[in-house]
């Protein structure tokens, strides 16, 4: 199947919107995306970019119709001070009927050499512990489960909490 | 007992360094990678310390006792978050309310930074990290979504890059 990976632009948040709603989905979490394009087009495409990514795209089935983005890798960079930067790969995601092609891997091998060349000492990312079709496709690759190997445990303040903990005061 | 939170600067990453190295029980941290990483034009990290008055100082003389490392993120969920990477505070100066001022400061500048989200990861065996953490209100994402923390590294990341 010809596609092509490319870096997002502007014009792609509606697509990058949709595709963060159907990795969402199949997640069964579609009802957690709360993210705008607004949002996106924002933090994404302004003078400090929050995040990026790299777009799967194959040609319009019909000739004259515009290609479809069929894939895509939203990813940022976070530190570790003992060994330095890592790639922390936050969504990553190829519509069903286009998989089994190599887009994925082609995906997550230009993340990897960006990585390399970045001077990142890691990828990092976090995949829940039902989704066994990513976890052995990450597993094949040489990735290692940190949560079960190391005991680290994700914790999060929700926006609630959040504000609790920012007006809580000395003791 | 008095104490101060601030954000950390050039001067404070030999300390920031110091204390690494003991919380994370590992070969000496690099003070030099902290200041270049840290402290340039764009970096890759944001740190606060706690500080003590001369007069409760350590026996070797230390006044800057705890530090925090954060970090911005992104939620494809929920947009802007902000990541606590380390937080630590000396054990002669914990039970004081140090700790918890510190995670507060990462919240209010977190907050003040658009983002709705802090995370941080704790080992499973810290029990008394775990209950501090979960009495402040946060909630476990392993546990309750069953999210694992899974990373590419060393021969395994070059190996992914190869063509």
């Amino acid at each position: 199947m010809e596609y092509k990976l490319r870096k997002a632009e502007p014009k792609d948040v509606s697509d990058i919107l949709r595709l963060v709603k159907e990795l969402a989905k199949y997640e069964a979490m579609e009802h957690q995306v709360a993210l705008t394009e607004k949002e996106l087009l924002e933090d994404g495409f302004g003078d400090t970019p929050l995040y990026h990514c790299i777009l799967a795209e194959v040609q319009g089935e019909q000739s004259g119709e515009d290609p479809k983005v069929i894939g895509f890798a939203m990813y940022y960079f976070t530190y570790d001070p003992w060994s330095g930067k890592q790639l922390h790969l936050e969504d990553f995601f190829v519509m069903e009927e286009y998989r089994g092609h190599g887009i994925g891997s082609e995906i997550l091998k230009q993340l990897s050499d960006l990585a390399m060349k970045t001077r990142c000492h890691g990828m990092q990312f976090i995949v829940a512990e039902d989704n066994e079709p990513s976890i052995s496709f990450y597993k094949r690759r040489g990735a290692e489960d940190l949560s079960t190997a190391e005991g680290w445990r994700l914790f999060r303040f929700t926006e609630n909490s959040l504000y609790k903990m920012a007006a809580s005061t000395e003791e | 007992m008095d104490f101060s939170i601030r954000a950390a600067n050039l001067d404070d990453c030999k300390d920031i360094a110091r204390m690494i190295t003991v919380s994370r029980h590992v070969c000496a941290c690099s003070r030099a990678h902290l200041e270049q990483d840290g402290f340039s034009k764009n970096p890759f990290f944001h740190g606060i310390i706690a500080e003590v008055p001369e007069q409760h100082r350590t026996k070797e003389g230390h006044t800057k006792i705890g530090y925090a490392l954060y970090f911005y993120t992104y939620s494809s969920w929920k947009g802007r978050a902000v990541y606590m990477e380390d937080l630590y505070v000396m054990p002669e100066f914990r039970g004081k309310g140090i700790g918890k001022a510190l995670m507060s400061k990462v919240a209010q500048l977190g907050l003040a930074a658009g983002c709705n989200q802090l995370d941080f990861t704790v080992l499973e065996w810290n029990k008394s990290s775990l209950d501090f953490y979960l009495s402040q209100g946060c909630f476990d994402v392993t546990a309750d979504l069953g999210y694992h923390c899974m990373r590419c590294e060393g021969e395994a990341l070059q190996h992914l890059a190869q063509p």
